[in-house]
């Protein structure tokens, strides 16, 4: 006959059936928690971790000890998340490059006040002047298009430091963000290791983390690793910006150059180092490819300028006196100090032998438009070429930033088939969740109405 | 593999896409141009400044070569008026030299001679818009002026320059011929050649007139020469302006082929645009709602 303590008896019933109303009602508590995230970003949906309570042995009979929740699981996947990490950062450093060489790329379209067009109205005024050397109203004409010409390189050129100082100002705002969310990470890495210390599980406040991180990675290219005390944080090339619960936070300075120059937190220069994120792409424009094309317009605006003065020089004004400079030129700057020399139409040096008829030296004049500069190339080559690497860079920019949105839509896609919120699935837990929380319900009920009956066997 | 369910991300980046589409191709439809900033494709962009700037010199040249055609037509009509003028004078001195002529019917003569070289002087004092044809580059002198210490009457005030015009890249046309090479040449001097013939009908020596006359014959057919000058540089012209009409066309359709729209295919891609745009709005409002609680009978109670 079989030990009659140890059969389970009515009130293990009743525990069991206690046990299952609990799970089931604190797994209706994490599927409507999933459900009221379902649009939250950076959540994780948690699925419930049932597991069979202890069983109990009484002679040869076995008996289930019931159900018990041991847990939420939030359901990631760390390696998608780095690999999201390492693409953000890209695809935003690729954006802020192509949203500034789209506002660069403006001021070498054709609209009638660039560069091509102002040469090519200089170019036909000098010839008009071949055909009528001694009308004033043609020299004034070749005069002001000279002004327009000169304008056309100041334009340019501060179009082009109007962006590199937009970049330079992005860079401290951004630099501050980081320093903010650094701040953030860390505590949060404090509060999880604690959290875990104190054998919990830290499912939200992980991720708060993981999006914070996330959004970390928009501004700086970032490396990731998980330690004994959390996640350490670092730059690309190395610089810490997070251990475990400290931050250490990124400064800025005004260099040699003007420009904001990025600093560790024991005053190291890593600005050129930094790539990736806003704050890469905002270095790699302000420092690189900017003053690239500025050099280039420089070198084109001084060597153009020269040339043209030195035309003027091989000729005679309308007063029969040798020409003099028509461009100014500063030693540095070329293109934004460009300026003309003259005010006065009669001093373009039209003639060849000091008559005021002849149109002798037009033809050196045209020909500083047409003959190669000591750049190897024309002025109007030259700037064609410019033009050409400014349009492939922003055509570039926009091809690769396209290219990189579909990878991280994938992977974000990815991502959100593991870890995201499906109404539907948990429609349809809730549904389980329901029945079996009715079912346990009913166990109980059932228990009570046998308890009740064995009671009124006894009276 | 579970599937993803937020298809929000999908559903916007294929509208962003289509509106890209359709803004791309509105826009082309609209300003006739493929390409409005370089990167919409920078060669085409780059070989469009070189377009920009060879149009606006082919118009200029074209304004040119109309300017100096006016000019050459003129100083050629004024030299065709000398060259008739210088045979009447021809006429005159072979009349003068003829030994029936009198005495006062040769004074006569050499008034009307006379009367030749004062307009031979003003047609080389022509002027076009303010500068005189025949004074060399010194274009805003009057070239000859009346002068009783010089031989012939009148002085040269101009110069020796030659102005040669640009019509086109590498061509230039010679504007005009001085007035020194024409009118007052050492070798075959017109006014000098004139002035002398006045002086020998004025004297009355058969002999002197008639080597005075020849003088004026070798002037008249230095003057016709010196015309095939003007008549090469109308030729010249004349071609060049066919030249540079054709030089307009071919510019416009580089630059049309560079920047430009096919209508048709712009309209067809604007039509396809559009309709994708709609199609992928319409399957975001179809897609996007769905979840299976519009399935669910709400529970009786």
């Amino acid at each position: 006959m079989p030990d009659l303590a140890s059969m389970g008896g009515l009130n293990t019933s009743l525990l069991i059936g206690t046990q299952a109303l609990e799970a089931a009602q604190g797994a209706l508590t994490a599927t409507s928690n999933n459900i009221a995230n379902s649009n939250t970003p950076g959540y994780t949906r948690e699925i419930p971790q049932f597991a069979e309570s202890e069983q109990s042995q009484s002679g040869n009979e076995i008996i289930g000890g019931g159900v018990s929740l041991t847990g939420l699981q939030s359901v990631r996947d760390e390696l998608l998340n780095l690999q999201i990490q390492s693409q953000t950062s890209l695809q935003s450093s690729v954006d802020t490059q192509s949203s500034s060489l789209q506002q660069i790329q403006t001021y070498f379209s054709s609209t009638g006040t660039d560069i091509a067009s102002a040469l090519s109205a200089f170019s036909s005024d000098l010839t008009q002047l071949s055909a009528s050397p001694s009308s004033s109203a043609v020299q004034q004409e070749v005069l002001s298009s000279g002004q327009n010409l000169a304008n056309a390189f100041n334009n340019t050129a501060s179009g082009l430091t109007s962006a590199q100082s937009s970049a330079d100002t992005q860079v401290t705002q951004t630099v501050s963000q980081i320093n903010s969310l650094t701040t953030q990470i860390a505590q949060l890495n404090g509060q999880i290791s604690q959290l875990t210390a104190d054998g919990q599980s830290g499912g939200t406040v992980q991720d708060q983390r993981d999006e914070l991180v996330q959004q970390l990675s928009q501004l700086t290219g970032i490396s990731v690793m998980q330690g004994s005390d959390g996640e350490t944080i670092t730059t690309g090339n190395g610089t810490p910006l997070v251990m475990g619960d400290s931050s250490y936070s990124l400064q800025t300075t005004t260099g040699s150059d003007g420009m904001q120059h990025v600093l560790d937190s024991n005053g190291n220069d890593i600005t050129s180092s930094i790539q990736g994120g806003q704050l890469g792409g905002a270095i790699q424009i302000r420092d690189q490819v900017i003053p690239g094309y500025l050099a280039q317009l420089n070198t084109l605006a001084s060597q153009f300028a020269a040339s043209f003065n030195a035309a003027q020089a091989e000729g005679f004004d309308s007063n029969g006196n040798a020409g003099q400079n028509f461009f100014s030129v500063p030693a540095t700057g070329a293109a934004a100090g460009m300026s003309v020399a003259i005010s006065d139409p009669s001093l373009i040096a039209i003639s060849s032998d000091g008559s005021a008829g002849s149109n002798g030296n037009v033809a050196n004049l045209s020909a500083s438009l047409t003959s190669a500069l000591p750049s190897g190339q024309t002025v109007s080559q030259a700037y064609a070429n410019l033009v050409d690497q400014v349009g492939t860079a922003a055509s570039d920019a926009s091809t690769q930033s396209t290219a990189i949105g579909q990878n991280l839509l994938q992977l974000t896609n990815q991502q959100s088939s593991v870890s995201g919120v499906s109404i539907d699935e948990e429609t349809t837990n809730l549904i389980r969740f329901q029945t079996a929380y009715e079912a346990a319900a009913r166990i109980v009920s059932t228990i009570q109405q046998l308890n009740t009956d064995t009671i009124n066997m006894i009276s | 593999m579970r599937v993803n369910q937020n298809l929000v991300p999908d559903v916007l980046a294929d509208l962003q896409q289509t509106q890209t589409a359709l803004n791309t191709a509105l826009q082309e439809v609209s300003t006739g141009k493929s390409v409005n900033v370089p990167s919409d494709n920078p060669a085409a962009s780059a070989s469009m400044v070189q377009n920009t700037i060879e149009t606006k010199d082919v118009d200029q040249y074209t304004q040119n070569v109309s300017s100096v055609l006016s000019t050459v037509q003129s100083a050629d009509s004024a030299l065709s008026s000398v060259v008739s003028s210088l045979t009447t004078a021809v006429t005159l001195g072979t009349e003068g030299a003829n030994g029936t002529t009198n005495a006062s019917d040769q004074q006569e003569v050499a008034t009307q001679v006379q009367g030749i070289l004062t307009s031979v002087v003003s047609e080389a004092n022509t002027s076009l818009q303010g500068s005189y044809l025949f004074g060399g580059t010194a274009s805003t002198e009057v070239p000859y002026t009346a002068d009783s210490t010089s031989a012939s009457g009148y002085t040269y005030n101009g110069n020796n320059g030659v102005n040669s015009v640009t019509v086109g890249d590498d061509l230039t046309v010679q504007s005009n011929i001085p007035g020194s090479q024409i009118f007052s040449n050492s070798s075959n001097d017109v006014l000098g050649s004139l002035s002398s013939l006045v002086t020998a009908l004025q004297g009355g020596n058969s002999a002197d007139i008639e080597t005075a006359t020849n003088a004026v014959n070798s002037a008249l057919s230095y003057v016709s020469q010196q015309r095939v000058i003007y008549a090469n540089a109308e030729t010249q012209l004349n071609s060049q302006e066919n030249y540079l009409q054709q030089e307009t066309v071919s510019l416009t359709s580089q630059a049309t082929s560079l920047v430009g729209i096919d209508t048709a295919t712009a309209a067809t891609d604007l039509a396809q645009a559009q309709t994708a745009n709609s199609a992928a709005l319409a399957a975001a409002a179809k897609v996007l709602p769905t979840t299976l609680l519009d399935y669910l009978v709400p529970p009786q109670s």
